[in-house]
């Protein structure tokens, strides 16, 4: 970090002005980075936060001179070392690339070619980018393995990317950017791809490089919690502007713009209590008990017989009327298939279902009208789950009239009424899915979902898809009808701070299985499992960053 | 990979026992056999009833349908393919010099056609949207469409008649060697190349246009990397795989299905000998080349799947 009052000396890294577009084939033109600025000095880490669509990958390619077909830097400069890279030619530029700023990119499966070993990959750039030869490239390739944090870096060498794991090929990619060890190193999400305990390894692992370079980095995410493990200094980014800027510190402990506050809200700060309303523990609703179930492969003929994994396994729990229950868990953690099996899309393989008292059927099918009109499902992506070729309104009271025999004119009056509650205008009854915006839509979804006037509602990552401030604003009208209407619900997410809001009572899954379960003040204040305390970590620390015993800065 | 290649190669002679065996009933079983099929209404009417039946046991068709089965299926082990109806020669004979030549106008075709393909994909995929780009699929799409008995004849007309530098029809005979034959069918084998550029083309490019926008070459190209090393060894492999089963159908149908440059040219290939043996009724001949298609159709399909595997690291670990 620089000192306070330092003289500034010859930034690194110098951007001014720039602005950048993408332009539709029609060509209408949409602007997604707008006269942005900044300096970056050797040994700095800079963070550039928002949210998708801020323009942050744009900009970040743009710092490496390179523009997406279809999009175009308009005007400003970059000036890297000196020179700049808007108006340097492409040959300079190739020159540049890899020696003096390199890249890491989001995705490690794609961003590596798939027909060629790792190993190869690696000591390309060192021949073609560094000019070591065919030798000295394969000696020092294994060196760059060894330094990522990967043992034994003769056999990863001789994989193929999708014969690694998550981090694994993040390494890879990481040792590929390192190997000319370039001036400037961009990363863009770089650990979004990955689940949470790989995504602590590869962060300690940059964190380690950080140091150890001279060299400056731009680490472009959505996630102020990794920010404030890595960064110095922090640049927040709102539909292609600079929003805040500063010192991580500085601006997360005392935030001067609202949009910067917003995105901090949707941080977990785990102070006071749940700010969850203790569920009504009157009768049991849902009793799951032994639940286990695997995806079988397709077996092929002649291939060999087929292997299965469980995905779930000896899963208990119960769950009370108006209740509202999470399920936290990363992707693979079982926690979609759970909500799959609680409303019928997959039949258990083992264990069984009880709803109010009497059995439940595996299969949708195989269940009464009652019970499927008492347990209802809202889904991540609600452009998918809504019918594209039908009003709205119409697919919102489509359940009242099928489950409930309601006439055309009092489903209507009904349905009127259920987007009131929801805040969304009586106007967009006509229109369809995809005229309303993503918020819009996961409302009509929740509407709709409580037209069968559910027991228990099923809501899988409902959020995931949305921006802070739409999110904020729907978790408000959902918990409202939900206390209104007396429906339990089965929140899953991985998001902490939805169950620390939404939830009374949490499940932590991983691997198929529940690590721990219990009230959300207890798990998250005092958990007893490791890897809860360790996604917690995580998840706070954006909100820990402005405390001065943070040992993260 | 031999064990893929054991299990691919043991699915493939599955196959072809199964299009054998339907091809034998097909072709032998239905409606009449083989000598009610080859002689007119008029010539069974006339011949008298145990001349009729001399010449079935002649031919072994008195025999059950079964022993014949197998009998047919132990001569294919052996190539025996029978002999014919008329003039009672081996039909092996018969299809082997033909077959020799459709392949070799098939695999010259390829060689040419394969590398010209690539390379106008290649540089249609960089220059996508643009002048070059859209003038090759224009041109693809015209090429592909037009019948190759149009191309044939305009050629003819062009470079045969107006400019008479190559022979319209071709002189040379079954069995002469393949230097020779080739050499006097320049017309047939541009004819066979503007088609297979058109379609190999076509289906490369989308494949290049598809791998150049991916992840891996826009990391490669951020770091630096040549172009031509990030077009020849990352982008050509991963773009030539979705192409390949298209690619390797497209080769079978090369052998078997170029009947029509065949008339045209009077090429002396398989295609000119089926319809040969069809007009005259021949059924052990047809029979022959429908297996000769088949096993092209089923030995390109495993070479494709063999070489999308060679190609494909994560087809290999299943």
């Amino acid at each position: 970090m620089r000192p306070v009052g330092a003289p500034v000396v010859e930034p690194l890294l110098s951007v001014r002005g720039l602005n950048i577009s993408w332009f539709s084939q029609q060509g209408r033109r949409n602007q997604v980075v707008n006269e942005v600025s900044f300096d970056l000095a050797s040994g700095e880490t800079l963070g550039i936060a928002g949210e998708s669509g801020s323009g942050k990958s744009t900009l970040a390619r743009a710092l490496l001179g390179h523009a997406r077909g279809g999009s175009r830097i308009e005007s400003g400069s970059i000036l890297l070392g000196g020179r700049d890279l808007v108006s340097l030619a492409p040959k300079a530029l190739a020159a540049l690339r890899g020696r003096d700023v390199a890249m890491v990119p989001q995705h490690p499966l794609s961003s590596l070619t798939f027909h060629l070993r790792v190993g190869v990959q690696v000591e390309e750039v060192l021949r073609h980018r560094a000019g070591l030869s065919p030798k000295a490239a394969s000696l020092r390739s294994l060196e760059l393995l060894t330094e990522m944090g990967l043992s034994e870096p003769e056999k990863i060498a001789q994989r193929y990317p999708h014969q690694l794991s998550g981090g694994q090929r993040q390494r890879v990619v990481l040792a590929c950017a390192l190997a000319c060890d370039p001036a400037l190193l961009v990363l863009d999400e770089p650990t979004t791809a990955l689940d949470k305990t790989t995504e602590a390894q590869v962060l300690e692992l940059i964190q380690r490089l950080r140091r150890a370079r001279r060299g400056a980095m731009v680490f472009v995410t959505h996630d102020l919690n990794v920010i404030a493990e890595i960064c110095d200094r922090v640049m927040v980014m709102q539909h292609g502007k600079v929003v805040e800027e500063g010192p991580v510190q500085q601006v997360f402990g005392a935030p001067a713009q609202p949009y910067t506050r917003l995105l901090l809200g949707s941080a977990l700060r785990v102070d006071g209590a749940s700010e969850a309303q203790p569920g009504r523990h009157g009768s049991i609703l849902l009793e799951v008990a032994g639940l286990g179930f695997s995806y079988a492969r397709p077996s092929l003929l002649l291939r060999r017989a087929s292997t299965t994994t469980p995905t779930l396994t000896d899963i208990n729990f119960s769950l009370g009327r108006g209740e509202v229950l999470g399920v936290i868990g990363e992707s693979g953690s079982g926690k979609t298939t759970l909500g799959g099996l609680v409303t019928g899309f997959l039949a258990p393989e083992r264990g069984v279902l009880r709803f109010d008292g009497a059995a439940l059927a595996g299969r949708a099918a195989a269940r009464s009208i009652e019970h499927r009109r008492r347990i209802q499902m809202v889904f991540q992506d609600p452009l998918s789950s809504l019918n594209p070729r039908r009003r709205v309104g119409d697919q919102v009271a489509r359940p009242m009239r099928l489950f409930h025999g309601l006439d055309k004119r009092k489903a209507e009056a009904r349905t009127v009424q259920l987007f009131e509650e929801l805040g969304l205008n009586a106007d967009l009854l006509t229109r369809f899915p995809r005229q309303l915006s993503g918020g819009q839509q996961q409302r009509v979804a929740i509407a709709r979902a409580f037209a069968a006037e559910p027991d228990l509602l099923v809501c899988d990552e409902i959020t995931s898809a949305l921006d802070a401030s739409v999110q904020a604003q729907l978790l408000d009208q959902l918990a409202a009808m939900q206390r209104r209407a007396g429906t339990a619900l089965l929140l899953i997410t991985h998001d902490l701070t939805v169950i620390w809001r939404m939830a009374s009572r949490v499940i932590v899954m991983r691997s198929g299985r529940i690590l721990e379960q219990g009230e959300t003040n207890a798990v998250f204040r005092t958990p007893s499992n490791p890897y809860t305390a360790a996604l917690l970590d995580a998840a706070t620390r954006a909100t820990r960053v402005a405390e001065p015993a943070f040992a993260g800065v | 990979m031999i064990s893929l290649i054991l299990r691919r190669g043991a699915l493939s002679l599955a196959t072809l026992f199964l299009l054998a065996t339907f091809i034998f009933f097909a072709t032998e079983v239905l409606p009449g056999d083989a000598l009610d099929v080859s002689l007119s209404a008029d010539e069974v009417a006339m011949m008298p009833p145990e001349v009729l039946a001399r010449r079935k046991a002649e031919l072994g068709l008195d025999r059950p349908i079964l022993e014949r089965y197998l009998g047919f299926l132990g001569g294919l082990l052996k190539f025996d393919l029978g002999r014919t109806i008329i003039t009672r020669a081996p039909v092996a004979d018969i299809v082997a010099m033909p077959l020799r030549n459709s392949m070799a106008l098939a695999a010259v075709t390829l060689l040419l056609a394969l590398p010209v393909a690539l390379g106008i994909a290649m540089a249609a995929a960089q220059a996508k949207g643009r002048g070059l780009d859209n003038a090759v699929s224009g041109a693809a799409i015209i090429g592909y469409s037009i019948p190759e008995f149009v191309t044939g004849l305009l050629l003819i007309a062009v470079f045969a008649v107006w400019w008479p530098i190559f022979p319209a029809t071709i002189t040379a005979s079954t069995d002469d060697p393949l230097s020779v034959l080739l050499a006097a069918a320049p017309l047939a084998v541009i004819t066979t190349i503007i088609g297979s550029i058109a379609y190999l083309g076509r289906i490369l490019r989308v494949g290049m246009i598809e791998v150049m926008a991916s992840d891996f070459v826009e990391r490669l190209h951020l770091s630096g990397i040549p172009r031509w090393r990030i077009l020849l060894v990352h982008a050509l492999p991963a773009a030539v795989i979705p192409g390949l089963s298209a690619a390797a159908l497209y080769a079978a149908s090369l052998v078997s299905g170029i009947v029509v440059v065949e008339m045209v040219f009077a090429y002396p290939g398989i295609g000119a000998e089926l319809v040969r043996a069809v007009t005259r009724r021949e059924v052990h001949v047809v029979q022959a080349i429908a297996l000769a298609a088949a096993i092209c159709v089923v030995s390109f399909n495993l070479l494709a799947d063999l070489g999308i595997s060679t190609l494909d690291p994560r087809t290999r670990s299943a």
